[in-house]
């Protein structure tokens, strides 16, 4: 039953593999990914209470792999088809079809299939499809400057997941098992002693995958967006981090042994706060989304590992926000940079005036990523911050100073008057384009909106927004604009310290190294002391 | 395990990190590339005697297209510096060996050292082990376990595996620095004119074939399967490379068969899958039958698909890549 | 005995990533890629064979092989291991065109020249 999710994509992909330049294929591909997205809806309403179980060729117990789904990754499948049809429906007038669209539902079917499987071996096997695909679709426009990052990126790959492989054959030898459940029952059996080796092996792997800090992992990738097409972009920042942050969190929960929470809180302090940071420096749209992925992935990391009830729901809650607006902003970067040929934030002026729709769109996103009231971002950012440590909240409300900065410089866009000569007579978006970035604009609003709503809708919880922490996070909000504005204003704009900062590059040795580093650490941490 | 064999893995393995270290000190890259294929050949021998035939097999093939691109790709460079692509000896200013070699060297030292003190001491868990040897003949058929396992309880994965290789063939030609796929005139192998080698080669060429087709057809029964079967085939292709050059490979009509076959593939393993499954309930003498043929279905299929895989692979490399030629001028990157 | 073999795979995993923070060659450091995938295959095959070493395929018509199952060695490991080779090689084949084709700009396969040149590119066009 559940293969049929992972199958259908990649049927999807086959087909378009074939009949490729017909527009009509197209079309057809877009009509079934629609009703692709109500099956997700489908399965998502079924697995709120209950879980549902395949075994794949149906093999009893532990034999054969199992697919099995949770209330959140049903949410997650949910958010992944809905971005999917946004893209392919963005996407409908690209160019270069047949490799394009091929790559796109293959992606979507091992986005679905890592949210869906519990076997540890297959979660290998597809996140490597995952790597392949992403570095095609990445470099799609063979763009050869990007071509050595791109290297780098597949080769820092590999090597994380050598560590993975290495860690779940110690899990296969100490429990004989590949289930996640299984394993999870077995561990509980076994010498915590044993356990630190692969704890930290599959730990590293993971870390990496989900560009947590010390590894330095998103530099190459984060180096690799402004080329790549928008579509993909946004699918990668939307979804594809988030699968790996969904599998750091279930390998954190098997492994339960160990408490190391505290140092995942402040790995995701610290990534959150150089995410924010190297955003400020760029002047590239593309790039200051970028780098706000990182820091946003930070934010759910806080989230997730603050450990207070509402901070974890509103750290999933987060993955679909973030996913939601990241989404819209990315594609409307993409129409913006289509009418004006250029990505530099400060040439680009304007946007209000020359495409209102689009405009309305990234102020809506815009507000959301930096979390106004009344917008689906206040919503996960008030949960996160809701009841945990003061340290830990006033590091949220920092990173959402720096957020608020930085986006200061991009709403600078909007405004002013067009260049005229930038503009030329380049073609006003197509429809194709607009309509799935209103589309997510207007979940941005209604999501804000219907918050509380929402929220216990998805996550089948009985959680309440107080209306004065709420009213308070909003005035903490307007003063943080207030003080952005400042800090912008007179620091940040145009400034060349900033700038050669953000230029700053990583090697493969040096990333190789802090990823052992990191392994180092945790078994050390875990291990030792 | 006995003596003898227990005395010439742990000698073998000795060689084999002693060839990695090899690999360390050696300078001149094509060395390493023959330290390397040394080294796949003796891994591909402990294989052989930890009871692994399958993967023995899979390795010496594999190790062969890997020396290949690596030849291919050094080869542009070894010609135009003058025999000897060497690592470029930077003058160390002093103290400068400490940052670029003892720092590292103490650092995987420690890391190391971390590993050992935490390798667990527990003896292995072996109740899968013993599940899938006692029920994989009723359960999918056939005598030999790695293909039951591959093709019956997880063939999930291989649905994957065969994926990605789908999706390296496009991403092979995506990357490529030419746009086209063929060469518009042949070109010849370096050994065409030797009576001898294209001789020896006209005779391994048919028992190669031979030997993949009873690889694939036998794969259910003795070590082998459509991967390695697969592989086998396309070892024949490179063989024919060198026999008559790249005049008439059919490129096209292989490309188009690996689509073809990929999509059998999937819709036989979605059938398989989610339909019918594999313990189906039919009378115990056609139920064998059923389960023999789909296991050689499925390996043809896979035989078939690797091979068209690979052989796209290996020609794109001889060929197009081998060409001396200039990057066309970099695109404006409008698109996005 | 054979638990004690392990140290075998794991020495030459950290070799490889000596290997790999040091080499200066990127072909080295995709050799080295491989080595490391090697050394984990090797581990995995160090697990399966921890009880018996006989290839897991019975010979038609054997019945009494049940009898001697922990004599077999383990076929999942083997399974997954020849799944892992195949990723891998295909993985590597497209790394190394990427190298091809960033030589052909770059003329050098050095990490430190070609990251140097790429950095400039990168700068200047962009």
């Amino acid at each position: 039953m559940l293969t049929f999710f992972v199958i259908v994509p990649v049927l999807i992909a086959v087909f378009l593999f074939v009949f490729s330049t017909n527009k009509a294929a197209r079309v057809l591909a877009i009509i079934i990914q629609s009703l692709f997205v109500l099956a997700t809806f489908w399965l998502f309403l079924q697995s709120r209470h209950t879980e549902f179980i395949t075994y794949v060729g149906s093999y009893d117990d532990v034999l054969g792999i199992i697919l099995r789904t949770s209330n959140t990754s049903a949410v997650f499948i949910l958010l992944t088809s809905v971005i999917f049809l946004a893209v392919s429906i963005y996407s409908y007038n690209e160019e270069g079809v047949r490799t394009f669209w091929f790559l796109l539902f293959i992606l979507e079917a091992v986005l679905v299939g890592l949210f869906l499987t519990r076997d540890l071996f297959n979660i290998f096997v597809l996140v490597e499809v995952g790597t392949v695909v992403v570095t095609i679709l990445i470099m799609y426009y063979r763009g050869r400057r990007q071509m050595f990052t791109g290297m780098v990126y597949l080769m820092l790959n590999i090597v994380a997941m050598q560590f993975y492989l290495f860690g779940i054959g110690y899990i296969y030898m100490l429990t004989g098992a590949f289930d996640v459940a299984h394993v999870a029952d077995a561990l509980a059996y076994i010498d915590r002693e044993a356990l630190v080796l692969p704890y930290a092996l599959i730990m590293t792997g993971m870390a990496f995958k989900c560009a947590i800090i010390p590894l330095h992992s998103f530099v190459p990738k984060v180096r690799l967006y402004p080329a790549a097409p928008s579509a993909v972009v946004a699918i990668l920042s939307g979804v594809q981090i988030k699968t790996n942050v969904y599998l750091f969190l279930q390998f954190h929960q098997v492994f339960d042994t160990f408490s190391a929470q505290g140092f995942f809180l402040a790995v995701g302090i610290i990534t959150s706060a150089i995410g924010v940071f190297m955003a400020m420096c760029q002047t590239d749209i593309k790039m200051i989304l970028a780098y706000h992925t990182v820091s946003q992935v930070g934010l759910i990391i806080i989230g997730l590992f603050a450990g207070t009830e509402y901070s974890f729901l509103g750290g999933l809650f987060h993955v679909i926000s973030h996913g939601v607006f990241k989404t819209a902003l990315f594609l409307t970067a993409g129409i913006i940079f289509h009418a004006y040929g250029t990505r530099d934030v400060y040439k680009i002026r304007g946007v209000m005036r020359r495409m209102p729709i689009v405009g309305a769109v990234t102020v809506a996103a815009v507000l959301g990523i930096t979390g106004a009231p009344f917008f689906i971002g206040s919503i996960s950012k008030y949960f996160i911050s809701a009841d945990v440590h003061w340290l830990v909240e006033w590091s949220v409300i920092i990173i959402s100073l720096g957020t608020i900065i930085s986006f200061t410089k991009y709403a600078g866009m909007l405004f002013g008057k067009p260049d005229q000569d930038l503009i030329g007579d380049k073609p006003k978006p197509d429809t194709w384009r607009l309509v799935p970035a209103m589309a997510l604009g207007a979940m941005c609003l209604l999501g804000g909106v219907f918050g509380q709503p929402l929220v216990n809708f998805l996550f089948v919880n009985t959680a309440t927004i107080d209306i004065m922490g709420y009213a308070q996070k909003a005035l903490i909000f307007f003063v943080s604009v207030a003080v952005g504005y400042g800090i912008y204003k007179y620091i940040i704009a145009g400034n060349k310290l900033l700038k050669r900062i953000g230029d700053l590059d990583l090697g493969f040795k040096s990333a190789c190294a802090s990823m052992g580093a990191f392994f180092g650490l945790i078994i050390i941490m875990v291990g030792v002391l | 395990m006995d003596m003898l064999s227990e005395t010439l893995l742990v000698t073998l393995l000795v060689i084999w990190v002693l060839c990695c270290v090899l690999i360390l000190f050696e300078r001149r890259i094509y060395r390493n590339i023959i330290y390397f294929g040394i080294f796949s050949l003796i891994a591909s021998l402990c294989y052989l005697l930890l009871g692994a035939p399958d993967v023995a097999m899979a390795e010496a093939g594999i190790s062969v297209f890997a020396t290949i691109f690596f030849i291919v790709c050094i080869e542009k460079s070894y010609s135009r510096q003058g025999g000897a692509v060497r690592e470029k000896s930077e003058s160390m200013r002093r103290g400068r060996w400490i940052i670029k070699i003892a720092v590292p060297l103490v650092f995987s030292a420690g890391l190391f050292a971390l590993f050992v003190r935490f390798m667990p001491d527990i003896p292995v868990n072996t109740y899968l082990k013993d599940q899938f040897l006692a029920r994989f003949m009723t359960d999918v058929g056939g005598y030999n376990a790695v293909t039951a396992i591959l093709l019956g309880y997880r063939v999930y994965d291989t649905l994957f595996e065969a994926l990605i290789l789908v999706v390296s063939v496009v991403a092979v030609a995506h990357m490529s620095w030419a746009e086209e796929l063929s060469v518009p005139d042949g070109r010849h192998s370096e050994i065409e004119n030797s009576n001898m080698a294209v001789f020896t080669m006209r005779i391994i060429c048919p028992i190669i074939l031979i030997f993949g087709a009873y690889l694939i057809l036998n794969g259910h029964v003795a070590a082998g399967g459509g991967f390695l079967g697969g592989v086998a085939i396309s070892t024949f292709f490179i063989c024919r490379y060198y026999i008559y050059g790249i005049y008439d490979m059919p490129v096209k009509k292989v490309m188009r068969m690996e689509e073809l076959v990929f999509i059998y593939f999937t819709l036989m393993a979605v059938l398989f899958v989610t339909l019918i499954g594999a313990n189906i309930y039919l009378p115990s003498d056609f139920a064998e039958v059923y389960q023999h043929l789909y296991l050689i279905i499925m390996n043809t299929l896979i035989g078939l698909k690797v091979a068209c895989g690979f052989f796209i692979i290996f020609y794109r490399y001889v060929t197009v890549e081998r060409i001396e030629g200039e990057l066309p001028a970099e695109e404006g990157g409008s698109q996005a | 005995m054979i638990g004690a073999l392990d140290i075998f795979a794991v020495a030459l995993f950290f070799i490889s990533f000596f290997g790999l923070i040091t080499s200066r060659n990127i072909i080295k450091t995709i050799i080295f890629i491989l080595t490391m995938q090697t050394s984990v295959i090797m581990f995995w095959l160090f697990i399966g064979s921890r009880t018996g070493t006989i290839p897991p395929i019975i010979d038609v018509g054997d019945i009494a092989y049940m009898y001697n199952l922990p004599a077999y060695a383990d076929p999942l490991p083997q399974a997954l291991m020849l799944t892992t080779i195949i990723i891998g090689i295909c993985v590597v084949a497209i790394n190394i065109i990427m190298l091809n084709t960033l030589f052909r700009k770059y003329k050098t396969t050095e990490w430190s020249n070609m990251a140097k040149l790429a950095r400039k590119d990168h700068i200047e066009k962009y």
